[in-house]
């Protein structure tokens, strides 16, 4: 009977049932099944009120969707141009770079493609870049700046796991550098392949530019810097950076209107807010359940198996956490897997922090493969091309980041060397 | 009668809106006052500051509990425009009429499903009143947690109403 209903489940989540519907249903089960009554769940779903760190979601998603109005994103196209236009594929540099800026600033919401990709698809096309080269260019962009601060995959990949979120974001900054440069070093090699012209540097430009800029370009450095240096945590990095963000739009760019515009704003972000969190209430309860029945030590076992080393086990990973990130959600991804992961790679004696990066990589990148990966359709509705080109034009660019994540799979130091430091 | 639905829909709507609009505010106005105290205090050591502190001492938990309200309320909010994230192999290459009868065994899974989460809460917030002990903003904790039950149950009624519209879309469909 219990076995039916799994498989009734299982095939109910395929077809596309919401994931936390999903989720509270096996927790249910496996409460039944255990003879435990449901009302255990609803004390996992309080654990929501119980937590600071999880004040900081609501708080960053908030100041994500307040710098994704008005003109940042163009602010900060200019900005990066001036910088960096005069390379070879300067522009294609300069789309990458701010579209991991954007990620970044926007605490990876998924609004990258949205909010830039209408305005870079067009100057590139008009500066003779190949159409599928930057297709694929933006599309990848979508998910570059996934692991800097303050992105909430990371702030919740470190609420499951228990891995500190300060040194995690430590971690995933000269990963995520690394996937940046290299793509950015295949830009410049087309760039100067196609000999696509050049645009000379000009200093008054960039001084204007960077102004024009000022008050947004600091965001990340400043969470940055207030964390590495301990002055504050996480979440109280974000409370502050709600009213700065709130100044700087609405008194100094004069952008939002606080009584017409941040309703909706609020009321927006609340609903992205509440599609996660809903999720990580089941969750709880769910790994609560797996972890009662021994269900990771059983993976575990089993795994041992199969798998004697650590290179064979970290291939592994790699290879079902891009399955699984083409075809769930980071936060989804990040809720329901982490917990079965941590407790097997413990076993395999890797870094926590070490995992968190190679799964947040992971999961990045698997947003860009096809058949499903989400990006792949946010770029051809917004770009309006058909999923099956994107398919095509990702490709190169889903080489190069898979060349990435072997790197940083294997040379741990590269994630650990700067929150070794940061002790 | 679907008029009354959605008109009820409609109302329920914006109530949440404004309870979601003011959960928000409170949270990130309390996060922020004990931040700046709490450096104020320590970092630069002003002693009202430190008092301020302490007068402020309920308004910590107020804000982590409106976590848990924006939870419910957004989710809620996300069930009423079936925006719910889910794991979407189909959704792009199937024809129209086979998504509706997707989203119809969908919705009705769910609320099926947030039927017996429903239950489970009440079982949940019975169970804290009679040990009703802690008290935030002298109110009892299980007042607060009401959001939980109440949440389910517009949730519940959401789902319903976007199993009927899938029916009645295919329905429809079938009578032409």
């Amino acid at each position: 009977m219990i076995l039916i209903l799994v498989i009734i489940l299982i095939l109910l989540a395929l077809l596309g049932m919401p994931i936390f519907a999903c989720i509270f249903g096996a927790a249910l089960l496996g409460l039944y099944s255990e003879g435990v009554n449901s009302g255990a769940i609803p004390i996992d779903i309080f654990r929501l009120a119980s937590s600071p760190v999880l004040m900081s979601i609501p708080l960053f998603t908030f100041a994500g969707y307040l710098l994704a109005e008005g003109d940042t994103s163009k602010r900060l196209i200019r900005f990066s141009k001036s910088l960096l236009g005069w390379l070879p594929g300067g522009l294609g540099v300069v789309a990458l770079v701010s579209c991991a800026f954007f990620t970044a600033v926007t605490g990876a919401t998924g609004i990258t493609i949205i909010a830039l990709g209408g305005l870079l698809f067009p100057s590139l096309i008009e500066e003779q870049y190949k159409e599928n080269f930057s297709l694929g260019l933006i599309t990848t962009g979508g998910s570059l700046g996934l692991s800097f601060p303050p992105s909430l995959p990371v702030i919740l990949y470190g609420y499951v796991s228990g891995v500190n979120i300060e040194k995690l974001f430590m971690a995933g900054l000269i990963p995520g550098l690394l996937m940046l440069v290299l793509l950015c070093f295949f830009s410049i090699y087309m760039g100067k392949k196609w000999k696509i012209k050049t645009t000379s540097f000009n200093t008054s430009e960039l001084v204007a530019s960077f102004r024009g800029a000022i008050w947004e370009l600091p965001i990340p450095f400043l969470i940055i810097a207030g964390i590495y240096s301990g002055f504050c945590t996480a979440t109280e990095a974000a409370s502050v950076i709600v009213f700065y963000v709130l100044i700087i739009k609405s008194a100094v760019y004069r952008e939002i209107n606080i009584f017409r515009d941040l309703p909706s704003i609020i009321i927006e972000s609340m609903k992205m807010v509440g599609g996660i969190l809903i999720i990580l209430g089941a969750a709880l309860a769910f790994t609560n359940y797996l972890v009662d029945a021994f269900v990771p030590m059983t993976i575990l076992e089993f795994m041992k198996g199969i798998v004697h080393s650590k290179t064979g086990f970290l291939l592994i990973l790699n290879f079902f956490l891009i399955i699984v990130g083409c075809m769930m959600d980071i936060f989804s991804a990040i809720l329901i897997i982490v917990p079965l992961i941590i407790p097997l790679a413990e076993g395999f004696g890797i870094n926590p922090l070490h995992l968190g990066v190679i799964f947040l990589i992971n999961l990045a990148i698997g947003y860009n493969t096809p058949p499903v990966g989400i990006n792949l359709f946010i770029s051809s509705a917004r770009l309006k091309k058909p999923v099956i080109q994107l398919y095509a034009s990702t490709m190169p660019f889903l080489l190069i980041c898979l060349f990435a994540l072997i790197i940083i799979t294997y040379w741990p130091w590269l994630s650990l060397f700067l929150p070794d430091i940061l002790k | 009668m679907i008029k009354q639905i959605n008109f009820i829909n409609n109302i329920l709507g914006h109530i949440e809106k404004w309870l979601v609009i003011i959960s928000f505010s409170l949270m990130a106005l309390f996060s922020f006052l004990n931040v700046i105290f709490r450096a104020l205090y320590t970092k630069f050591n002003i002693q009202w500051a430190n008092s301020a502190l302490i007068s402020l001492d309920w308004s910590e938990p107020v804000a982590r509990l409106m976590v848990l309200w924006l939870t419910f309320l957004g989710a809620s909010l996300l069930t009423r425009e079936n925006r719910h994230i889910r794991i979407d192999l189909m959704g792009h290459f199937l024809p129209p009429a086979l998504l509706a009868v997707r989203e119809a065994i969908i919705s009705f899974a769910c609320t099926v499903i947030c039927s017996f989460m429903l239950y489970a809460s009440i079982g949940y917030i019975s169970m804290e009143m009679q040990y009703d002990t802690s008290l935030i903003m002298g109110v009892s904790a299980w007042k607060w947690q009401l959001i939980i039950p109440f949440g389910f149950g517009i949730i519940i009624f959401r789902f319903a109403i976007n199993t009927l519209k899938e029916l009645i879309k295919l329905t429809g469909k079938k009578a032409q």
